[in-house]
């Protein structure tokens, strides 16, 4: 470019800035700290937000977990920026539930089903990505918009009937701790679509491997199957899409992803960093997802999550799954996953109490001494009165 | 019309139809008359008032309360079979409950009746605190405490069980209350009703 074009250019460049400062000031982005809700029904979405979160922030399910919560805010500012991820406040809540939400004032809510499912940082990040770009879009606000624009209660009640139930991954979303929340998260096929690309652009600016993304939703549909099958129902994976569904279904959404994720190349998954945060909890949200009463589910879940290698605490969390079941061969099958973990793991105080329960359950004398063995290893052990009475 | 009060309008109108015949069966339990509970031969002689309530949590049980449901609230179980739910199931097909059975050992029924509230409820915080052998209805049995928040709500309530099997049946009574002043306050009398706790022929009065 010689000079004299560039200063035409840059002549022109100011012409149209001259004219944008003139022009009435467009209002900041939703993220941006300072941001104030423009019109009446913005603010008064705001201030129904602003008060479930004051709820949310009090409430025992919020786990108060700082190292887990700090690395979410890092995966999700890693993800859409820094600035951007100034405007988010994030709480982690116990709730073994597949879900993930971001109010329109900035309150995102992290399920902990979410987080023991997802296999690496890659997909956390698709997730949350996703949830972001409904928030910068404003899509809670021109959802509440267009609902508040219609007066029949059919119309009302899809909103109602769609509540919660984000990722229809399962129709029993369990309710969070702010139901009013949950109402507003009813987004239409197009805002998911948006929301979808808008999230994977955010993964690949990030680095992160794209085919995160279509890889969730296919494991979540084989997940929502098994428990279908484990509860002898048909499969939902390839329902055609009603009139009042709000979300793309999910196989139209893994096969939409698969296209547009097709030939960005690869990228960082990050499986190291997610298993290290998430490390400390795993038990307790394994024990969360067991206690569901899902066994369909939960066995593919846990054969997802162990992949080629079971740990100690997975072949336990297996081990207990089966007991709690109980069948006469899945005690026998319980037996050998506790059996397992003892070997990889002789101090485990857990699988011992399991396997010595399953095998005197099961009519086995040898259970005695396990649960022995249990009581040596863990003298202060809580049940151990109880654990006494079993023994001869 | 902000949303939420569009969505309590239609709920609110649901629940009053639903509440209006369980209320009217409500009845006073007499003070020193023994009773057969939960349509079984699980006998209880109150040294006190209480009051049943209409709305049976399942086929085989029922609640007695002294202030009010959800303040402090006695359950019996009478006589729980093989392959039964504790309590009515919300919905057989997509939250179905766990199901009793014969084969259980007794540390399994805490379990039982925390992973039936988990789902019921849908709650994640319900947890069996502890867990210890006592004697229920003259047979060895289960004593355990629990605690549990409902979502929605953020009160914690706190609660404590006797179980016994007694031929492949399961017997349990349950007590549970707010954390805050009715818990302690109400605990003694169940731990009277539970001494006073029989199978088969009515205790003289």
């Amino acid at each position: 470019m010689t000079s004299r074009l560039r200063r035409l250019a840059l002549l022109g460049a100011a012409a149209v800035f001259g004219v944008a400062a003139s022009a009435p000031k467009e209002p900041l982005p939703p993220y941006s700290g300072a941001y104030e809700p423009q019109t009446v029904d913005e603010r008064g979405l705001w201030m129904q937000l602003d008060e479930a979160e004051r709820r949310l922030r009090d409430s025992a399910f919020v786990l108060k977990e700082p190292a887990l919560t700090e690395y979410v805010r890092a995966v999700l500012c890693r993800t859409v920026g820094t600035d951007r991820c100034r405007g988010a406040r994030i709480y982690v809540v116990r709730n073994p539930e597949f879900n993930a939400s971001m109010a329109p004032n900035g309150m995102m809510v992290v399920n902990s089903g979410l987080l023991v499912r997802v296999r690496d940082e890659a997909e956390l990040a698709a997730i949350l990505g996703h949830e972001f770009a409904h928030f910068e879009q404003r899509h809670s606000l021109h959802r509440f918009q267009h609902t508040r624009s219609m007066t029949d209660v059919v119309a009302w009640m899809s909103v109602v009937a769609a509540s919660g139930a984000s990722y229809q991954v399962r129709s029993t979303a369990i309710n969070v701790a702010n139901s009013a929340v949950g109402s507003m998260f009813a987004f239409g096929r197009d805002e998911e679509r948006e929301a979808d690309l808008l999230g994977a652009k955010y993964m690949i600016a990030a680095g992160y491997d794209p085919n995160a993304l279509p890889d969730i939703w296919n494991r979540a549909m084989d997940e929502a199957d098994a428990t279908a099958f484990g509860r002898k129902q048909k499969s939902h994976r390839y329902d055609r899409l009603s009139f009042f569904a709000s979300h793309p279904t999910d196989l139209q959404r893994a096969t939409y992803l698969r296209t547009l994720v097709a030939g960005m190349g690869q990228g960082d998954a990050g499986r190291e960093p997610l298993q290290t945060a998430v490390k400390p909890l795993r038990g307790a949200f394994l024990a969360d997802q067991i206690k569901l009463n899902d066994f369909g589910g939960t066995e593919y879940l846990f054969g997802q999550l162990a992949g080629d290698t079971w740990d100690a605490e997975l072949l336990c969390a297996r081990g207990d799954l089966y007991r709690t079941r109980g069948n006469p061969r899945d005690l026998v099958s319980a037996a050998a996953f506790y059996t397992q973990a003892i070997a990889l793991d002789p101090a485990n105080a857990d699988a011992y109490r399991g396997l010595g329960l399953a095998q005197l359950r099961g009519g086995d004398a040898h259970g005695v001494d396990a649960l022995k063995r249990y009581l040596a290893l863990r003298p202060d052990a809580p049940d151990h009165a109880m654990i006494q009475t079993l023994l001869p | 019309m902000t949303l939420r009060n569009a969505v309590s309008a239609l709920i609110v109108p649901a629940l009053l139809m639903c509440a209006a015949p369980a209320s009217a069966g409500n009845t006073l339990i007499a003070k020193g008359q023994a009773v057969a509970v939960a349509k079984s031969a699980l006998t209880i002689l109150p040294d006190r008032e209480w009051n049943k309530m209409g709305a049976r949590p399942g086929r085989n049980s029922e609640t007695w309360t002294l202030d009010g449901d959800g303040l402090n609230d006695v359950t019996f179980y009478g006589g729980i079979e093989t392959d039964r739910t504790l309590f009515r199931e919300v919905s057989k097909r997509v939250k179905p409950l766990p199901r009793f059975s014969a084969t259980m050992l007794l540390t399994d029924i805490p379990a039982l009746l925390e992973n039936s509230y988990r789902i019921a409820l849908a709650t994640p915080l319900m947890t069996i605190e502890s867990v210890a052998p006592c004697a229920f209805v003259g047979a060895k049995g289960v004593t355990f405490t629990y605690s549990f928040t409902r979502p929605n709500e953020d009160v914690r309530r706190k609660g404590e069980g006797y179980a016994a099997i007694i031929a492949g049946k399961l017997y349990m009574a349950t007590f549970e209350a707010p954390d805050i002043y009715y818990y302690d306050r109400d605990i003694a009398g169940f731990r009277a009703l539970v001494a006073s706790a029989r199978i088969g022929a009515p205790p003289q009065s």
